[in-house]
């Protein structure tokens, strides 16, 4: 009885609150410059949908994303498995990494845009130093956290370096540097989007702002809901590769 | 213990290995940073960490750097603790009583999950490009994250403990003070310091797309005039800030979390 | 004595002189370990007795003194001659039992073909025919510890070294195995050094057992059982099975009483020994 309730509860605010919002905007007289219609804003997602315009865009955002993560991941676990070979630089890198990471690294676009322009490669390089961070110390903690024993043990059986590395330390780091690469790949994606807002000629973050300087309120909210969207596609496509990746090794 | 190996076992308390080998890190980097300044890239795109802390005093003599500096940091400390707030109050509400949770917890994660970025722009046309909308921004950066952590240390209390206290006679009253709100707080602490994080990366994201006021207008001002020795103390500044008021909250956490392992 | 462990003058401390981790281990310990003998090490929390076990094993190389395997100098794991029993967490979770068993032998360097027919017999040996494609969490305590014995009897070494291999299990899995134990050693003939905290275990268990001091340890005295393998079970209510228990006793009491004072008396260090 009471799970009824709380669906109900949870059907019922979404819905009046867009009923709230098409009452603002069309019996309330609050000002079509400030919030559009949300039957204006879904025809304009709908055409964006159906023109297809939003290609060019995502295409840059997506390309940006792709190579971003990809340094990440390589320079990230690489790096991250040399500072978890001892206790000591375990002791020394793991808390300077945390604490260059606990800075709110966008900081550093405009030096990033003052190097690279305000093209993707400023925004590549943000979201790859950004994203390396988490993925840095996931590797560390994945490795320097395999229990001795079953180093000891693979050594009292003769395992050499490759042997020890390819069948102990790396199953059993697995699965914390692959919730580490989803984190990664999360802040990216939050990176790339912010800096294309704050300083672009292109991409989707980009599109947000041009809409809102020309003050296209039914489009940029379709285009809002668009990229929402496809963060939370990208998401869920992530935690499926996680979820996947967990089961196969 | 004599004078001498009493000040050798104090600097063994904070030289140890460790604490050299770190040092020795950031200045191996401050050491590559300063001669890849100096000699290698071209002085439009770098300057050697030398010139940029003897440029510090020119840029905060730049008119209304200090000013908006200055504003940024109310614009945390106001976030902050509207953030705290508001995060408590609704942490609470939906902590302790199961109806409202199980109805509004799974919104709160859904837009918590949302990548708020992508509003920003909405929040500089209704708030305007004054200190406001850089709150607003922060507050939902920040509020989250306390009221997720608020609601699980609420929801943690080991169901022992309670039933011990309420064997005992506890009202709800004495249940909550005595047993859930003490085992809450060291959870509280944690919620705070990534509120803290959320609530600087939201302050800071507004601040550096009104690129017509504040911050903003200063590091997009000092970019196009390909002036990094002013970008880097700027930027640099505001990162200590960051690191400064992370590590408070860090230090704030440790020292509430003693009882827990 | 056909002897197949010599360990001469072995001596260990952990850390430096004036560090906070500094511990003496080990004192000057010597000792032979005859082929074909299970011997016991037993004594108080942090005598050494791992310690010793890890320098005959390779695993640590001793502030002083060395030891002979085989007539061979240790100066390293010795993969071909020497497999460890531990006391847990050595077996790869990942991994099915089958695929530990078949790692073990892979890391010491067994061709592919035969891989397959040695980690089948080993694990008939312990009884674990229809569980070996079970994952170590799968399984119950027991069961895993006879996985690990398992591996080490798959790598066909003449010499076993188990560190308190069964002390993780509760005392009846621990009667079972100690008996399963005694059938294998009989079977095999291996050199076994076993090291345990239990009296009962190391009477029913050992041909000699050797009682180590509080720590700083050292071999106290060595005690010889007279009873061949296998050993049945009603050993453990016999006359003579009490008389030794008793002894064991007597001369570990002391020992005993005398590391829990040192321990009060002082802050645990970490990365206790034992």
């Amino acid at each position: 009885m009471r799970q009824l309730a709380v669906r109900a509860v949870q059907i019922a605010v979404p819905v009046a609150l867009v009923a709230l919002w098409y009452l603002a905007t069309t019996r309330w007289g609050v000002s079509r410059i400030l919030l559009p219609n949300p039957v204006d804003a879904a025809r304009a997602l709908g055409h964006v949908l159906a023109t297809g315009e939003y290609v060019d865009d995502l295409r840059v955002t997506l390309t940006e994303l792709a190579i971003a993560f990809a340094i990440s991941v390589g320079a990230g676990i690489t790096l991250g498995y040399l500072f978890s070979r001892s206790s000591f630089r375990i002791r020394v890198f793991d808390p300077l990494l945390s604490a260059i990471y606990s800075v709110p690294l966008i900081l550093f676009l405009p030096l990033y845009v003052l190097w690279f322009g305000l093209g993707p490669a400023s925004k590549i390089a943000l979201g790859a130093t950004i994203s390396f961070f988490p993925i840095a110390l996931s590797t560390i903690a994945g490795f320097g956290r395999v229990e001795p024993m079953m180093v000891t043990a693979a050594r009292s059986m003769g395992a050499s370096d490759l042997q020890l590395f390819r069948f102990v330390l790396l199953p059993a780091a697995f699965p914390v540097i692959i919730a580490g690469a989803r984190l990664g790949f999360t802040v990216a994606l939050l990176s790339i989007i912010g800096s294309e807002t704050l300083a672009s000629l292109a991409g989707l973050g980009h599109k947000i702002v041009e809409l809102s300087e020309g003050m296209e309120m039914p489009r940029m909210f379709a285009y809002i809901a668009f990229v929402v969207a496809i963060a939370a596609i990208l998401n869920i496509a992530v935690s499926r590769l996680e979820a996947w990746g967990r089961r196969h090794t | 213990m004599g004078a001498a190996a009493h000040m050798t076992s104090l600097a063994g308390r904070f030289l140890t290995k460790t604490a050299i080998a770190r040092l020795a890190v950031i200045a191996l980097m401050l050491a590559v940073w300063e001669i890849a300044a100096r000699g290698f890239v071209d002085p439009l795109f770098l300057a050697p960490p030398s010139r940029v802390v003897a440029g510090l005093g020119t840029v905060f003599a730049t008119n209304g750097v200090p000013a908006a500096v200055g504003i940024t940091l109310v614009e945390l400390v106001v976030a902050f603790a509207l953030s705290v707030a508001i995060g408590l109050s609704v942490g609470l509400a939906l902590g302790l009583f199961d109806f409202p949770r199980r109805s509004f917890m799974p919104m709160v994660l859904l837009v918590y999950g949302m990548p708020q970025i992508t509003i920003l722009p909405l929040f500089v046309l209704y708030f305007g490009i004054g200190p406001a909308s850089k709150i607003a921004f922060g507050v939902t950066h920040g509020m989250f994250p306390i009221i997720v952590t608020v609601v699980a240390g609420v929801q943690n209390v080991k169901p022992i403990l309670l039933t011990s206290a309420r064997a005992m006679g506890a009202s709800f009253w004495q249940q909550f003070r005595y047993v859930v709100f003490p085992h809450m707080i060291p959870v509280f602490f944690t919620g705070m310091r990534l509120g803290m994080t959320g609530v600087l990366l939201g302050v800071l994201l507004a601040e550096l797309y009104v690129s017509t006021a504040g911050i903003g207008y200063f590091t997009t001002l000092f970019t196009q005039n390909f002036d990094p020795t002013k970008l880097l103390g700027l930027v640099g500044t505001l990162a200590a800030m960051a690191i400064v008021l992370n590590a408070i909250m860090r230090r704030l956490e440790m020292r509430f979390a003693r009882w827990r392992d | 004595m056909d002897t197949a462990i010599r360990i001469r003058n072995v001596s260990h401390r952990f850390g430096e002189e004036g560090e906070a981790r500094n511990v003496r281990a080990l004192l000057d310990t010597s000792f032979d370990v005859a082929r074909g003998e299970l011997l016991c090490l037993i004594g108080p929390s942090g005598c050494g007795k791992s310690t010793l076990l890890n320098v005959v094993g390779g695993l640590l190389a001793p502030t002083a003194g060395s030891v002979e395997v085989k007539g061979k100098k240790v100066a390293g794991p010795m993969p071909r001659d020497i497999a460890f029993v531990f006391q847990e967490n050595a077996l790869f979770p990942w991994n099915t039992v089958r695929e530990n068993v078949d790692l073990g032998m892979r890391f010491q360097g067994v061709a592919r073909p035969e891989r397959a027919e040695r980690a089948q017999r080993a694990l008939e040996a312990v009884g674990l025919k229809d569980f070996a494609d079970h994952f170590p969490g799968q399984l119950s305590g027991g069961m895993r510890q006879r996985a690990a014995l398992a591996r080490a009897l798959s790598l066909q070494t003449d010499i076993l070294l188990m560190d308190e291999p069964f002390g993780a299990l509760d005392e009846q899995t621990r009667m079972i195995l100690g008996e399963d134990l005694s059938v294998l050693l009989a079977a095999t003939r291996k050199t076994i050094v076993f090291v345990t905290h239990s009296l009962g275990e190391a009477v029913f268990l050992a041909d000699r057992f050797a009682v180590f001091s509080a720590r700083p340890g050292t071999i106290k005295q060595v005690i010889t059982v007279d009873e061949p393998h296998p050993r049945k079970p009603e050993f453990v209510t016999s006359e003579k099975f009490t008389k030794l228990r008793n002894q064991l006793y007597a001369l570990l009491h002391d020992e005993i009483r005398k590391t829990m004072s040192a321990e009060s008396a002082r802050p645990a260090t970490p990365g206790a020994l034992s």
